[in-house]
């Protein structure tokens, strides 16, 4: 119960930054360079009246407060605005986008976790022993790698020279498989893992050695507390002190490094997407800046900063369901 | 006092090979402990005392090692050393692997108590479910009856409301309230030697005396042996029945509480012993031991303190001091008769015929004419 009114408290504090963040992005889209009427009426012979008529049809001679108070209004009502560029409105748009973006960057977490966790407890246990050395280099380089690299080079090695996977594109396992000319369910699913791979490991590697790191150094010292000597008195083996004793109060700091890595992981998708030729939210930004369709790059950037604020309040309540010590702020 | 010998320690030195060199942090220990009984190893931090106690449960982590010695639990051995015909030591084949120390020595044979309640206790478990943990895996019981074992023995160390408190977590404790579930913890998987480890240092002194009274009790009800690895005379005397003074790595004196207290020999558990305030006696200011201890990497040729000791003789830094029995043999024969006993040794010159008292005060000879002649080794 406690938990429930603490995850609705988080939420309803969510509301402020939302609006925070809204207002900050108006203001930076509109201090933008260059015009958009301009680049819409691109390459057409338009006199001033034409203009004139473009810019009130989309409110832009209206004053700054005006505009940003009808597109808080909008946005309450789920109205985004509407793309100039792609005719449509910004919000079918983000629909359509938002799934490319959270399959890569929930499917690069999944591949950071599965593998750095046994991984940081192998160091661990294996403290200064080759295993931990080894380790400890694949988590370097790969903290240290931009992941546009790791996905040129891993293009290069499976998709060029190789040829085992595909380079670019995904399959989405929430389409009809007779979109893609496949036979049922289970090749979809076959399919959407291939095109999947390549770019996930190149935006999970990061997170991957990020994680590893801190995974190592937090049972490194779980281990060496004293309730995990007193388990070895007590005779509890020692795949249970692992497991058990030492392993969950040594989660928590990855709880947190996953929730901040949103951040670093959405962003990555930006590039991870270019690379890969997939049609996400971060290909969608960087086409909707270079062809300075306002309403989606405020619509994008608002999704995005969304996305991470619900990642956030996810990691804060996830941290309090695992340490009990955690207070949900009631004052009883 | 007839009661069987269930652990004996004979010999014991555990080493750390650390960069700066060898600790001797356990440098050649004996005692023993019996049937339901309360031992006490006192001495001040650093003598060693709790190295001595975990190597009893085979806990010592690098770079920590067991060197020598013997420690024999019942007919099992913990540590056993024979010596090779090249004059190394290997460990005897009779000697328990780490899985049969597991299985049959930590926990269902051998309790411990840690020092710091605070920190014994896993933060993210419930008190409950780490009090059933280990009577379940020590114990054949199953889990209901592990639950409701471990719900008796929080009601038995004093927890009110045992039921409502055993899904709470170790945070929502008092240190007091925790050092009582870990005691519980211990005395439920039923054990026939409790190892407390300073259990008592963490809390504050009203608390102290109730946890002291608690474990009394106890150990009287389940008849439970106590080592209790302590600093504090005080708390010796309240509840050992026997003591061993540590000094530096090894055993000084040792013997039944009332002889250490009332016959004291060695003037290292003279010293401790003025150190400790007492309601029965007008002092203005308590007399501390001078100095602090000498680092255990390179200690001080033959007898160890004799670089605090205000009765170090220039032969205390040449002779070996011995174990010599200095019990109340009234009729001086060396048997034990009626009202005798020949528990009490010490290992100090002052009781051995190697010519301590033809020998100058080290403090008349100062300390650059002193002759060492090698390291001990």
């Amino acid at each position: 119960m406690t938990l429930l009114r603490y995850t609705i408290r988080r939420i309803l504090q969510a509301i402020p930054v939302l609006i925070g963040i809204s207002f900050i992005t108006f203001v930076l889209v509109n201090a933008l360079p260059g015009d958009p009427v301009a680049i819409m009426l691109e390459g057409q012979e338009v006199d001033q009246e034409t203009i004139e008529a473009v810019e009130r049809r989309y409110g832009l001679d209206r004053p700054f407060h005006e505009r940003f108070v009808t597109y808080m209004l909008g946005l309450i009502q789920g109205d985004l605005g509407y793309s100039f560029h792609r005719d449509m409105p910004v919000s079918t748009l983000m629909w359509i986008r938002l799934g490319p973006t959270l399959l890569l960057v929930i499917s690069a977490f999944v591949f950071a976790l599965v593998t750095a966790v046994p991984l940081g407890v192998l160091a661990a246990k294996r403290r200064n022993e080759p295993t931990d050395h080894v380790s400890r280099i694949i988590a370097l380089i790969g903290v240290s790698t931009p992941s546009f690299w790791i996905g040129i080079m891993l293009i290069l090695i499976f998709a060029v020279w190789l040829g085992w996977l595909p380079s670019g594109r995904l399959v989405y396992p929430w389409r009809d498989p007779a979109h893609y000319g496949f036979d049922g369910r289970l090749e979809l699913y076959y399919q959407t893992i291939r095109h999947l791979l390549l770019p996930m490991v190149a935006l999970g590697t990061l997170q991957m050695a990020t994680i590893m790191r801190i995974e190592r150094s937090s049972m490194v010292e779980s281990l060496q507390e004293e309730y995990v000597q007193l388990a070895r008195a007590y005779g509890v083996p020692e795949r249970t002190i692992l497991r058990k004793h030492a392993f969950r109060s040594a989660q928590l700091p990855i709880i947190t490094i996953v929730g901040l890595n949103l951040s670093t992981a959405l962003g990555g998708a930006v590039l991870i997407e270019t690379v890969f030729e997939i049609n996400g939210m971060g290909r969608l930004l960087i086409q909707s800046i270079q062809q300075l369709d306002y309403q989606v790059v405020m619509g994008v950037t608002i999704v995005l900063a969304t996305i991470f604020v619900i990642g956030v309040i996810i990691t804060d309540i996830s941290y309090a369901y695992v340490d009990p010590r955690v207070s949900y702020g009631d004052r009883d | 006092m007839s009661n069987e010998t269930i652990l004996e320690v004979d010999g014991l030195k555990t080493h750390f090979y650390t960069e700066q060199g060898v600790v001797r942090a356990v440098d050649g220990v004996s005692f023993d402990v019996r049937e339901r009984e309360i031992v006490g190893i006192v001495g001040e931090s650093g003598a060693g005392k709790s190295v001595a106690t975990t190597s009893i449960l085979r806990l010592i982590e690098e770079p920590g090692q067991i060197v020598d010695g013997e420690i024999t639990y019942r007919d099992l051995t913990i540590v056993g050393f024979e010596e090779q015909d090249d004059g190394t030591l290997t460990p005897r084949e009779a000697m328990l692997s780490n899985r049969e120390m597991r299985d049959q020595v930590r926990g269902n044979e051998i309790a411990i108590i840690f020092q710091d309640p605070m920190e014994s206790l896993n933060p993210v478990y419930s008190v409950g479910h780490q009090v059933t943990e280990f009577i379940e895996l020590n114990r054949e019981l199953s889990g209901g009856d592990a639950r409701q074992e471990a719900i008796d023995m929080l009601r038995e160390v004093g927890i009110p409301e045992p039921e409502n408190r055993f899904d709470d977590y170790p945070h929502e404790f008092s240190g007091g309230m925790r050092q009582r579930v870990l005691i519980a913890m211990a005395l439920g998987c039923r054990p026939t030697l409790i190892i407390a480890d300073e259990p008592t240092t963490a809390l504050d002194v009203t608390v102290e005396g109730q946890i002291l009274d608690l474990v009394k009790d106890l150990q009287t009800k389940y008849g439970t042996s106590f080592i209790w690895v302590t600093h504090d005379m005080g708390i010796v005397a309240e509840i050992c029945d026997r003591v061993n003074v540590m000094y530096l790595g090894e055993i000084v004196e040792q013997g039944p509480v009332d002889d250490i207290f009332h016959d004291t020999k060695h003037p290292y558990t003279q010293k401790l012993l003025e150190s400790i305030p007492r309601p029965d006696r007008t002092v203005t200011e308590l007399d501390p031991i001078a100095g602090t201890m000498p680092s255990a990497i390179n200690p001080p040729r033959a007898c160890r303190f004799h670089t605090r000791c205000p009765d170090a003789r220039v032969a205390c830094t040449e002779v070996e001091p011995r174990f010599v029995a200095v019990g109340n043999d009234a009729d001086g024969d060396g048997d034990e008769h009626e009202g005798e006993h020949n528990d009490h040794r010490t290992a100090c010159i002052k009781y051995d015929d190697v010519g301590y008292w033809d020998s100058v005060p080290l403090e008349k000879v100062g300390d650059r004419d002193i002759q060492y002649v090698g390291d001990r080794s």
